[in-house]
């Protein structure tokens, strides 16, 4: 029976606080992590690696990053493009100029690149607060993207002004490169991935989570209680920007191979992920990672409808598209502004009562 | 001596017209903010929206064509010929292009506060700006599916090219087009400050800006406000869709003016018009000498950015802005 | 109980000496020229009309605003343009007029914020959460509980504080306030909007407090009762100035502070 708290007492403060506080849930979570590392590598192919499992796996990492800053911290950004160019070309000037450096260090690497850059474009936050801020981090998103454009020095003075990701080894598997295997590729994103939102849920549940969410709730009140704002900003800042930065190391090096800033990186890139932590649910790990799904999967759904099935053009499949996600956001945020995660919250609750509603 | 300079003097007209028309929809966005709190993102593509529906008039476009004609194996186009022919259309024609214009954004006004705002009152900033974000989504993907998504030529008869007689008094190159752009902007402010300030309608406005339990105890109804605030803004963006349009055509790229407004609110502050204007005109005559004068030494298109970090910049020193007042806070 | 216990409470030693304070928002002075004293152990009441100053005399406090003169003297350390993160760092802390509960967390989480000072593990550890950060976490998850059995308020651990009705918020503040170990407890009108049941409860909890913690505590309250009550000296402030100091009898007797109560126009 799903979801009995009967019989499950809980006699410490360790086990009152785990993550899955519910026998079942617990259960439930491993098996998904089993089916999805274990048994999704046998089924794989080009298609669900490069149009479904590693998008979702790289914009998850963004979303995550995303909620950190605006869900938990209460610091609204656009610069998410910006910061994820950042990952990228920090992976591709690694990767060209230490041939000999593992990937995942690369990867690392380029995520503490970016969290260094992420605490001097969040310095701002110490002084401008609210839509002024969210403004102001479209300083960052603008000039980053003119920085990588305009200095050839990023992109190896190559003639296109591309950056293309060289093929690179990991544990004798390719990772990258034209010859990199599908489930090599998912592998390495989704250990990313899982550690990076295990990670995050250890920094939310702590101290430093909790005088984020202060900040976020009432940063007066929380300064006043001994929460020191210049350091919970720029750690949030700093932590965001870790993990978008990866998210573009990984879309750079492992989704596309290769990129060009103003395409790649654009605004439009904040936007989506902005969209995903508010259809996922703002303040949530779990809400992360369904709004990444949800986004992913919704245009390569609506294609398949529009363009397939009903045989639209491509150009009206693609306004049809983007009218039907603007409906969505607005849809969500009528109906359940905390997202699809509190929904499954509230379904949650309905079910540990179950039969017993009161 | 960089005054004397005809050059100095063509770059900073020139930055002054464009910032005219950043004013322009930043004083939308400072309208609705004003008087509902709203940070509404779809102001730029409500510009966008605005003109597509303008050039579909005045095209006798029938709309969501193209979608029929797939769906249906169709062949429809066109309502009626535009009056005039080539030779541009008649001054009627234009006039009642743009009522009907109007008319559909007091409707589209409307429809937002119904579906959109209403449901969404006593929500935080953050989730109404959100909301608006998605409904520039629904409003770029309509504006494409009614009237199809190539670029449109807008052409109501305002003058255009170089300006002969200051070519012929000073030597500089400055077009025609802007300066009406200029003139139609200036207008525009003033009617809106007399609207505010002298009609009953301004003044409610203007209390329930101040505080909106005290005006709805009062007896004005949020909802009127905010469809008069929004149809207001809907024609502000219809004004900016037309210049814009006129200058370089109807295409999606005209939606993205509501970035060059951003930084514009953020040095004039987000709820002051006179701060909107000369906001605008700072960052128009910034970022034009910046990018003439010191952006050929680092690449150039430094317009994208520069405004930005203007303000950024600005704002360390000043964060209630060029206009707002000091914050106190309290607890 | 030592020897601080028993003294009576103006001969105590000085722990917060507010030294010829002036605090001014652009040309309305808020505070002009206040002195007094808080001393160690005692319950300290700060009274008086609405507007008189006694928020902004807390704020200046803890260094939520810097006075354009005078000094605060805290332990004996004067402080100049301290932050109010350094005030709590240092032992002060607070509650406030209108509720600032975090309203997205629990009560537990509340609480535990205001632990947030006494705990020390950085970013790292707190990633990878299992050995020192869980450690911690759980030792100070002990202290809390504390405060949760000791405000009654062990029902309500893991309810969202939006969700509370108004006088269990008021203690969550208070168990918030009390979780950092103050040595200063400053109170904003703790009681305000209570009915009966709840001020008893508050007054007792603020009583124990002061006994059983030794935590020296300044309130603002408006309830005359109350504050004679539970208060060892009383500050009365009237239009930024103060008016009137001592015993709460010695105070009630005080022909300016029966003025600007009953409202004596001033000249």
């Amino acid at each position: 029976m799903l979801y009995r708290e009967a019989g499950d007492f809980k006699t410490t403060y360790r086990s009152d606080q785990q993550t899955f506080p519910i026998k079942s849930e617990r259960f439930l979570f491993w098996a998904v992590i089993a089916l999805v590392a274990l048994a999704v590598p046998f089924f794989i192919n080009d298609y669900l690696e490069k149009a479904v499992l590693i998008p979702f796996l790289v914009y998850a990492m963004a979303a995550l990053g995303l909620n950190i800053l605006i869900g938990y911290c209460g610091q609204v950004s656009l610069g998410t493009g910006g910061f994820m160019a950042v990952g990228a070309y920090a992976t591709y000037k690694l990767m060209t100029g230490f041939e000999w450096m593992p990937m995942p260090v690369i990867i690392i690497l380029a995520g503490f690149i970016t969290a260094s850059v992420g605490i001097v474009f969040g310095l701002p936050s110490l002084r401008i607060k609210g839509f002024y801020l969210a403004v102001a981090t479209l300083a960052s998103q603008f000039f980053l993207v003119w920085l990588f454009n305009k200095v050839p020095w990023f992109y190896n003075h190559s003639a296109t002004g591309q950056i293309t990701a060289p093929p690179r080894e990991f544990l004798g598997f390719t990772l990258t490169g034209a010859n990199a295997e599908p489930y090599a590729t998912y592998l390495f994103c989704l250990g990313f991935v899982f550690v990076f939102a295990w990670v995050a849920r250890n920094l939310t549940r702590g101290r430093i989570g909790r005088q984020w969410m202060a900040i976020r709730d009432m940063d007066i009140a929380a300064e006043i209680i001994g929460v020191n704002p210049l350091m919970s900003k720029l750690s949030a800042f700093a932590v965001s920007s870790f993990y978008i930065g990866i998210a573009g190391a990984l879309y750079f090096s492992v989704w596309t191979g290769a990129a060009e800033v103003t395409e790649a990186f654009g605004i439009d890139k904040s936007f989506d992920v902005l969209f995903m932590i508010i259809i996922g649910g703002l303040g949530s790990i779990l809400g992360s990672l369904i709004g990444a799904a949800f986004i992913v999967l919704l245009p390569v759904l609506m294609t398949n409808i529009f363009a397939r099935w009903l045989g639209m053009s491509t150009e009206i499949a693609e306004h049809m598209q983007i009218t039907i996600v603007g409906v969505l956001i607005i849809f969500f945020l009528i109906k359940e502004p905390h997202g699809i995660a509190a929904l499954w919250r509230t379904i949650k609750e309905k079910l540990r009562l179950w039969p017993f509603p009161h | 001596m960089f005054l004397t300079d005809p050059f100095f003097w063509e770059v900073v007209i020139s930055g002054l017209l464009a910032g005219v028309m950043y004013s322009l929809v930043a004083l939308g966005f400072v309208l609705i903010f004003k008087a509902s709190g709203i940070f509404n993102f779809a102001q730029g593509v409500l510009a966008l929206f605005a003109a597509l529906t303008l050039v579909g008039f005045m095209d006798g476009q029938v709309p969501f064509a193209h979608v029929i004609n797939e769906a249906l194996g169709t062949n429809y186009h066109h309502w009626y010929e535009t009056p005039g022919g080539g030779d541009g259309a008649p001054i009627w024609f234009v006039a009642l292009s743009i009522a009907a214009t109007t008319a559909v954004m007091i409707l589209l006004a409307w429809l937002v506060v119904k579906v959109v705002l209403k449901p969404l009152v006593n929500q935080e900033g953050i989730i109404l700006f959100m909301a608006t974000i998605g409904l520039a989504f629904v409003l770029e993907g309509v504006g494409d599916l009614m009237w199809g998504a190539n670029i449109k030529v807008l052409d109501i008869g305002l003058p255009s090219g170089p300006s002969d007689w200051i070519i012929d008094q000073t030597g500089m190159f400055v077009n025609k087009l802007e300066i009406s752009a200029a003139v139609v902007a200036v207008i525009l402010v003033v009617s809106l400050t007399l609207f505010s300030q002298y009609t009953k309608m301004g003044r409610a406005l203007r209390a329930v800006a101040d505080d909106h339990q005290a005006a709805l105890s009062v007896g004005i109804s949020l909802e009127t406000i905010w469809w008069i605030v929004w149809s207001v803004a809907g024609i502000v963006a219809l004004v900016a869709g037309i210049m814009w349009g006129a200058s370089s055509g109807v295409q999606f790229s005209l939606s993205l003016i509501a970035l060059k407004a951003l930084p514009v609110l953020m040095l004039g502050g987000f709820t002051s018009i006179p701060g909107a204007i000369i906001g605008g005109l700072i960052i128009g005559v910034g970022e034009k000498l910046f990018e003439f004068y010191i952006g050929p030494m680092i690449g150039g298109a430094t317009e994208n950015w520069f405004a930005y970090v203007l303000a950024l910049g600005f704002l360390l020193f000043r964060p209630q802005g060029l206009f707002g007042e000091r914050i106190i806070e309290r607890i | 109980m030592t020897l601080v216990d028993t003294l009576p409470a103006g001969q105590r030693e000085v722990l917060l000496e507010v030294d010829n304070i002036s605090l001014s928002f652009g040309g309305v002075k808020a505070i002009s020229n206040i002195s007094f004293d808080i001393r160690v152990g005692e319950i300290r009441a700060i009274i008086g009309p609405n507007g008189a100053g006694k928020t902004s005399m807390l704020n200046v406090i803890n260094g939520f605003y810097h006075p354009q003169e005078g000094t605060i003297t805290f332990e004996g350390v004067p402080r100049k343009r301290m932050r109010p993160h350094h005030a709590a760092t240092h032992g002060i802390a607070r509650t406030f007029q209108n509720i600032a509960l975090f309203r997205g967390m629990s009560t537990l989480d509340n609480i535990m914020t205001g632990r947030g000072t006494l705990m020390k593990r950085n970013l790292l550890w707190q990633a990878l959460w299992t050995g020192p950060a869980e450690a911690e976490e759980i030792e100070h998850r002990e202290a809390v509980e504390k405060i949760i059995d000791f405000l009654e308020i062990q029902h309500i651990r893991k309810t969202p504080v939006g969700r509370l009705p108004y006088g269990l918020q008021k203690r969550v503040e208070l168990g918030r306030a009390l979780a950092a170990e103050p040595r200063l407890l400053l109170l904003d009108e703790p009681m305000a909007g209570m009915n009966r049941e709840e001020k008893e409860d508050m007054s007792r909890f603020i009583i124990d407090v002061n006994t059983q913690f030794g935590t020296t505590i300044a309130l603002i309250e408006h309830d005359m009762g109350v504050v004679m009550d539970l208060s060892d000296r009383v500050v009365v402030l009237d239009y930024g100035k103060k008016i009137g100091d001592g015993p709460p009898e010695e105070v009630r007797n005080n022909q300016d502070v029966i003025d600007a109560y009953l409202g004596v126009p001033h000249e």
